[in-house]
């Protein structure tokens, strides 16, 4: 091998890095050597590897059911329902940083306008909605899983499913840690003043204090207590493990039609349940003023926190329109 | 292209109408354009971006290429053979061959209208 051919291959290789896993096992090898050949032919073309990277993209859409690239229905299902699980993470972060700010802000004081009390009572109810959502969801996964586990049948799902645990352990020992010691924790003299209890509001407050706008005030970040910045460091780190082995476990568990049924309904149940949260977030945004204390402003992080999870919704509508168009109603039981 | 579709196999998978390149979107172009080289004979993806580069004068983009074969594998537009050295040539099915003829006839159409129209126009190349 010349070594202009070695290099070819080394770009070749680089280049489809772009594609995910799937496809560089189906295409790659066949790829790579029409890369090479072309890359011999013209070895330099910015127009190629935009082409490359655009194609590499929408093959990661396609393979999480993103596209209008039809997949085997049951690939079909399990992706829908996986991209909407990583468009609800995120909505979910930055929904539950929205809501736990205003909820402990009320430990403190009543909002005082009609608009910012209604706002958050739907947002409150809309949380309830996630949480059972959430566990009527995991449940019967969780146990497919575990029954794997039991019969040694549970190749690939072990690793993932550690993860999950582990970034949920995480998540669970700091935000009780960190959310510790604010009102209606701990014993504080104001608990249960508030629309929910202290301990949620502020629990939820420590795992999504990450979701800051100190990050755009570095000098204001240093005078945090060290052990409070690591947190905010790791608190996403752990959320990224729940949510990657949360994914992989649902793309690589075999199950019946009729559970990928019920979770496609629960998907929908969750789609809707996003658009209420976005009508209750706008309310207090449209309404909110600084309020008693000046605990209710809105503020830039909160604007560009709702950009966020409107684009986080409309991906879990196209998810689960795909997986109910093309998947749910060609799975045959 | 009667050769092509004689030699050609079943869909792998989906059940795909003669239409089928009408759904394919921005990638329908490129499809039509592998589909036409392939209706000479089989070809792995270097052969492909050659030949249609010979007689359509367009280049297509490795990309572009492997977007437009893998969808036409998967509608059983095309079928892959087994790998030769690490090129693996396609062939088109005898669905591919319905689905590119009813696809070229109905581009036929629209060019006899608009040369005919422009004919009729008075307008001089």
């Amino acid at each position: 091998m010349t070594r202009t051919c070695g290099d070819a291959r080394r770009r070749a290789a680089r280049l489809l890095r772009w594609y995910p896993k799937s496809w560089r096992a189906r295409y790659g090898e066949e790829f790579a050597e029409l890369l090479a050949s072309d890359l011999s032919e013209r070895p330099r073309s910015r127009g190629r590897s935009a082409n490359v990277a655009w194609s590499g993209v929408v093959a990661r859409l396609t393979s999480v059911g993103l596209t209008s690239h039809a997949l085997e229905p049951s690939d079909q299902v399990r992706a829908g329902l996986a991209s909407l699980g990583c468009a609800l993470a995120v909505f979910l972060v930055f929904g539950a940083a929205m809501w736990s700010q205003l909820t402990v802000g009320w430990q403190w004081a009543r909002p005082d306008t009609f608009g910012t009390r209604a706002a958050m009572v739907v947002m409150s109810g809309v949380m309830l909605v996630f949480v059972v959502l959430a566990v009527l969801a995991a449940i019967p996964v969780a146990g497919v899983v575990f029954g794997r586990m039991a019969r040694r049948r549970a190749h690939g799902l072990v690793r993932p499913s550690l993860l999950v645990l582990a970034g949920a352990a995480v998540l669970i020992i700091g935000g009780r840690h960190f959310g510790n010691g604010w009102p209606g924790t701990g014993g504080h003299p104001w608990a249960h003043q508030g629309l929910v209890p202290g301990g949620v509001a502020a629990f939820m407050w420590a795992s999504t204090l990450a979701i800051s706008s100190y990050w755009a005030h570095p000098a204001a970040l240093l005078i945090f207590p060290p052990a409070e910045v690591a947190w905010m460091v790791v608190s996403p780190l752990a959320m990224v493990c729940v949510v990657v082995g949360a994914t992989k476990v649902v793309r690589r568990l075999e199950v019946s039609p009729r559970l990928l049924r019920y979770e496609g309904r629960l998907g929908r149940v969750a789609s809707v349940a996003m658009g209420v949260f976005i009508v209750g977030s706008c309310g207090w945004i449209v309404d909110g003023g600084p309020g008693p204390r000046d605990l209710f402003h809105v503020g830039a992080i909160d604007i560009a926190g709702l950009a966020l999870m409107t684009a986080a919704s409309l991906v879990a509508l196209r998810s689960i329109h795909r997986a109910h168009g093309t998947g749910l109603s060609l799975l045959a039981d | 292209m009667a050769k092509a579709a004689r030699s050609g196999t079943q869909p792998n998978d989906t059940v795909t109408s003669p239409e089928a390149l009408g759904t394919f979107g921005r990638y329908a172009g490129p499809a039509t354009l592998i589909l036409s080289s392939l209706a000479e004979g089989e070809k792995h993806g270097y052969a492909l971006t050659k030949d249609i580069e010979a007689f359509a004068g367009v280049r297509l983009a490795p990309g572009t290429l492997y977007e437009a074969l893998s969808r036409l594998e998967g509608q059983g537009l095309i079928q892959a053979l087994a790998s030769e050295d690490r090129r693996r040539p396609y062939r088109l099915t005898a669905l591919g061959a319905t689905a590119l003829r009813a696809h070229l006839a109905s581009q036929r159409r629209v060019a006899d209208v608009g040369l005919r129209r422009l004919a009729g126009s008075g307008y001089t190349a």
